[in-house]
C-alpha cells in the first residue's frame, strides 16, 4: 500500500514536469502546425542558463529561473523571425525539417560550448525531502510540479478568458476564417511560439536542481513528450496535461515493474498503436490528423 | 512539386554510363585511404538516401525511421554469419527480406497517417527497433556491439583492402539508383507522383494507394537494409549507436533533403555534398562543430531551397532564358 502511494506520488510529481513541455508542444502544434522537434533543447538552454547563473554568482537557482525569462524570450523571438515565419505556407519537407535542424544546431552548439561533462546544481535543499504519512516527497520536485501546474492553470486561464487567448484558439480552429475575422494570424504565431518556448525552458529552469545537465538531455525528453501530446490528442491542453500524468504514472510503476527498458519499448508500442488506430489522440479533435502536414 | 515526366532518349544513359566507367576507374587513381575511405563513405551514404528517397521523395512519406531498416540488414547478415557461419553475401539477401517485410508492415499500418503523423510514427519504430538492439543482449550483445572476424575472406565479404568495398558500394548505389528509375518509369511511379500530389484524387481514380504504399516502403526497406549488410561488411564491428540510433534516421534524410527530394539523383549528389563536408569538419573541428554544420545546412536548405541543390539547379536553369529576355527588355 504504502509503496503503491508512493509510486502514484513519484509518477504524479514527473507527470507534472512533463506537463509544461507538452502544453508548449501541443500547443505550437495545435496553432502552428510545426512539430517542433527543437522544444526540449530550449529545455536544455534553460538549465545550462540556470547553472551558469548559479555556478558563477550563486543566486539561488529559482531566482535565477526569473531571471533567464527574458533571454528565453528573446532567444524564441529571434528563432521565430529566422526560422518558424518562413516555414509557414512552406513544404511539409521544410515544416518537419526546420525545427530537427534548429534542434540538432542547439544541441551541438551546447556540446561545443560547454562541453558533454554532465554538471549539476546541488543546493541546501536539494536532498531535502518531506514525509507525510511515510511518504518521501521530494521539495525540489514538489516545488517544480506545483509551479508547472500554476502555468498551465494560468495558460488555460489565457486560452479560455482572455480576448487574445481567444484569438489563438481561433487561429487553431480554422486559419483561414481567422484571417477572415481580422486577426493577425502572424503575431498570434509569434507570441504562441515564443510563450511556448519560454515555458519550456522555465521547466528547464525549475529541474536542473533535479537532474543531471548535459547538452543531449533533450532527446531523452522530447521523445517522451511527443508521445504525451499525441496521446492527448496533438493541439489539445487539457489532454496533454492528462496524458502527462498519466505517462508519469506510467514511467513510475512500469519503471518498477517490469524495468526501464521494456517500459520504453511498451510505451512505445502503446504510441505507434495510438498513432495508428486513433491519430486524434485521446482528448484531440476527430481529424486533426488531416490537416497535418499543411 | 511540378510533374515531370522521366527524360528518355540516349543522351541521359551515355552521360550516365561515362559517369560510371570514370567512377570504376577511382581506386585506380585514389590510393590514400583516407580518401578512398571517404569516397566508400560517401557511396554508402548516396546510396542510402537514394533508397530513403523511393519512399520519402516519390511516395512522399518523410520518414525518420529508416536507420531501422539499417540496423535490421546489418545485424541479419553478421548474426547468420557469426552464429551459422552463413555467408554475409546469402545474409544480404536475408536482411533485404526481413526488412522489406518489415517495410511492408510499417507502410501498411502508417497508410493513413499524413504530415507529421507519419514522421512521428516512423520515428517511434525507429525507436522500438533500436530499444530491441540496446536490450536484447542475448541476440545482439547490446551496446558492446558484435565484431566481424578478420579473414572472413571475399567468400564472407570480407576484403582486406579497400577497392573491393568501393566497388560494392558503386554495385549498390547503381542497383538503387536503377531501381528508382525503373519505378520513375513504371505504373507504380506515375501512382506514387499522382498519390503524394493529392491522395484523394488518385484515390477516386482508381490509384490502389495500400498497394502503392506498401510496395514503395518495401522496396525502399529492402535496399536500405542491403546498405546495412554492406556497412558491417566494411567496418566489420557495428553496434546500436552506429546502426539503429535516431541520429542515424535524420543523416539519412539529411542527406536526401540536402540533394533534392523526390529527384533521381539528388540523394546522390546530396552526398556527394553533406558527407565530406561533414567528415572533413569532424577531422578539423571535432565532433560537436561538425553536427552544427550539419543543422546550418538542414536549416539552411529547407527554408531556401525546400527541393534541394537538384531543385535549386533545376529553378535556375529554369529561369536563365527568362532572365536573357527580361534584360533585353531593359
Amino acid at each position: 500500500m504504502q509503496l503503491t502511494l508512493q509510486i502514484i506520488a513519484n509518477g504524479l510529481l514527473l507527470g507534472g514536469l512533463y506537463a509544461l513541455l507538452a502544453i508548449g508542444l501541443t500547443l505550437i502544434f495545435g496553432v502552428l502546425r510545426v512539430v517542433n522537434f527543437a522544444h526540449a533543447e530550449f529545455m536544455m538552454l534553460g538549465m545550462f542558463g540556470v547553472y551558469w547563473i548559479w555556478r558563477l554568482t550563486g543566486i539561488d537557482p529559482y531566482l535565477a529561473t526569473i531571471i533567464i525569462i527574458p533571454l528565453l524570450f528573446a532567444f524564441g523571438l529571434l528563432c521565430d523571425r529566422l526560422i518558424i515565419q518562413r516555414t509557414i505556407g512552406a513544404p511539409e519537407v521544410t515544416v518537419v525539417f526546420a525545427t530537427l535542424g534548429l534542434s540538432i544546431l542547439l544541441q551541438n552548439a551546447a556540446l561545443t560550448a560547454w562541453t558533454a561533462d554532465i554538471r549539476s546544481v546541488t543546493t541546501h535543499y536539494t536532498g531535502m525531502v518531506l514525509t507525510p504519512g511515510g511518504l518521501r516527497i521530494s521539495v525540489p520536485m514538489l516545488i517544480s510540479f506545483a509551479v508547472a501546474m500554476l502555468a498551465a492553470l494560468g495558460l488555460w486561464l489565457f486560452l479560455s478568458r482572455t480576448f487574445y487567448g481567444k484569438a489563438i484558439q481561433a487561429v487553431a480552429q480554422n486559419r483561414e476564417a481567422a484571417v477572415l475575422m481580422g486577426i493577425n494570424v502572424r503575431r498570434v504565431y509569434m507570441w504562441t511560439f515564443t510563450v511556448a518556448v519560454t515555458a519550456a525552458g522555465v521547466m528547464g529552469g525549475l529541474i536542473a536542481p533535479l537532474y543531471s545537465i548535459y547538452p543531449r538531455i533533450g532527446m531523452s525528453f522530447i521523445v517522451t513528450v511527443f508521445v504525451i501530446v499525441v496521446l492527448g490528442g496533438l493541439g489539445s491542453v487539457s489532454g496533454a496535461v492528462l496524458a502527462a500524468l498519466l505517462i508519469g504514472l506510467v514511467e513510475a510503476s512500469a519503471g518498477y515493474l517490469i524495468g526501464t527498458a521494456w517500459a520504453e519499448l511498451s510505451y512505445f508500442l502503446i504510441f505507434l498503436a495510438v498513432l495508428i488506430v486513433r491519430p486524434q489522440g485521446f482528448f484531440g479533435r476527430r481529424g486533426a490528423e488531416v490537416f497535418g502536414g499543411r | 512539386m511540378r510533374f515531370r515526366p522521366a527524360q528518355e532518349g540516349w543522351l541521359p544513359l551515355a552521360a550516365g554510363l561515362t559517369v560510371f566507367i570514370l567512377l570504376l576507374l577511382v581506386p585506380l587513381v585514389v590510393t590514400d585511404v583516407f580518401w578512398l575511405g571517404l569516397g566508400i563513405t560517401v557511396l554508402m551514404w548516396a546510396a542510402l538516401a537514394t533508397a530513403w528517397n523511393i519512399s520519402g521523395g516519390l511516395a512522399g512519406g518523410l520518414s525518420l525511421g529508416h536507420a531501422a531498416f539499417f540496423g535490421i540488414g546489418a545485424y541479419t547478415s553478421t548474426l547468420l554469419y557469426l552464429r551459422l557461419d552463413i555467408s554475409p553475401w546469402i545474409g544480404l539477401f536475408a536482411g533485404g527480406a526481413i526488412a522489406g517485410l518489415a517495410g511492408a508492415v510499417l507502410g501498411a499500418i502508417t497508410l493513413r497517417l499524413r504530415g507529421p503523423f507519419f514522421v512521428l510514427a516512423t520515428l517511434a519504430f525507429g525507436i522500438v527497433i533500436h530499444i530491441i538492439a540496446v536490450n536484447w543482449r542475448d541476440l545482439t550483445r547490446g551496446s558492446a556491439g558484435l565484431v566481424l572476424p578478420f579473414g572472413g575472406g571475399p567468400a564472407n565479404m570480407l576484403f582486406a583492402g579497400l577497392e573491393p568495398y568501393w566497388y560494392i558500394g558503386l554495385g549498390l548505389l547503381a542497383l538503387t539508383i536503377a531501381v528508382t528509375l525503373a519505378i520513375q518509369r513504371s505504373r507504380l511511379g506515375y501512382y506514387l507522383i499522382a498519390l503524394r500530389e493529392d491522395e484523394d484524387a488518385a484515390r477516386c481514380l482508381g490509384v490502389r494507394v495500400v498497394q502503392c504504399k506498401v510496395l514503395a516502403s518495401a522496396i525502399s526497406a529492402m535496399l536500405t537494409a542491403f546498405a546495412g549488410t554492406f556497412y558491417a561488411a566494411y567496418i566489420q564491428y557495428i553496434d546500436p549507436a552506429s546502426t539503429t540510433q535516431f541520429e542515424i534516421s535524420v543523416q539519412i534524410a539529411l542527406v536526401a533533403i540536402v540533394g533534392g527530394v523526390g529527384t533521381t539523383l539528388g540523394p546522390a549528389v546530396g552526398a556527394l555534398i553533406v558527407i565530406p563536408i561533414g567528415e572533413i569538419s569532424r577531422a578539423w573541428l571535432g565532433g560537436g562543430p561538425a553536427l552544427m554544420v550539419y543543422g546550418v545546412l538542414l536549416i539552411v536548405i529547407v527554408l531556401a531551397a525546400p527541393r534541394g541543390v537538384i531543385g535549386a539547379l533545376e529553378w535556375l536553369a529554369g529561369r536563365l532564358p527568362r532572365r536573357q529576355k527580361a534584360s533585353r527588355h531593359a
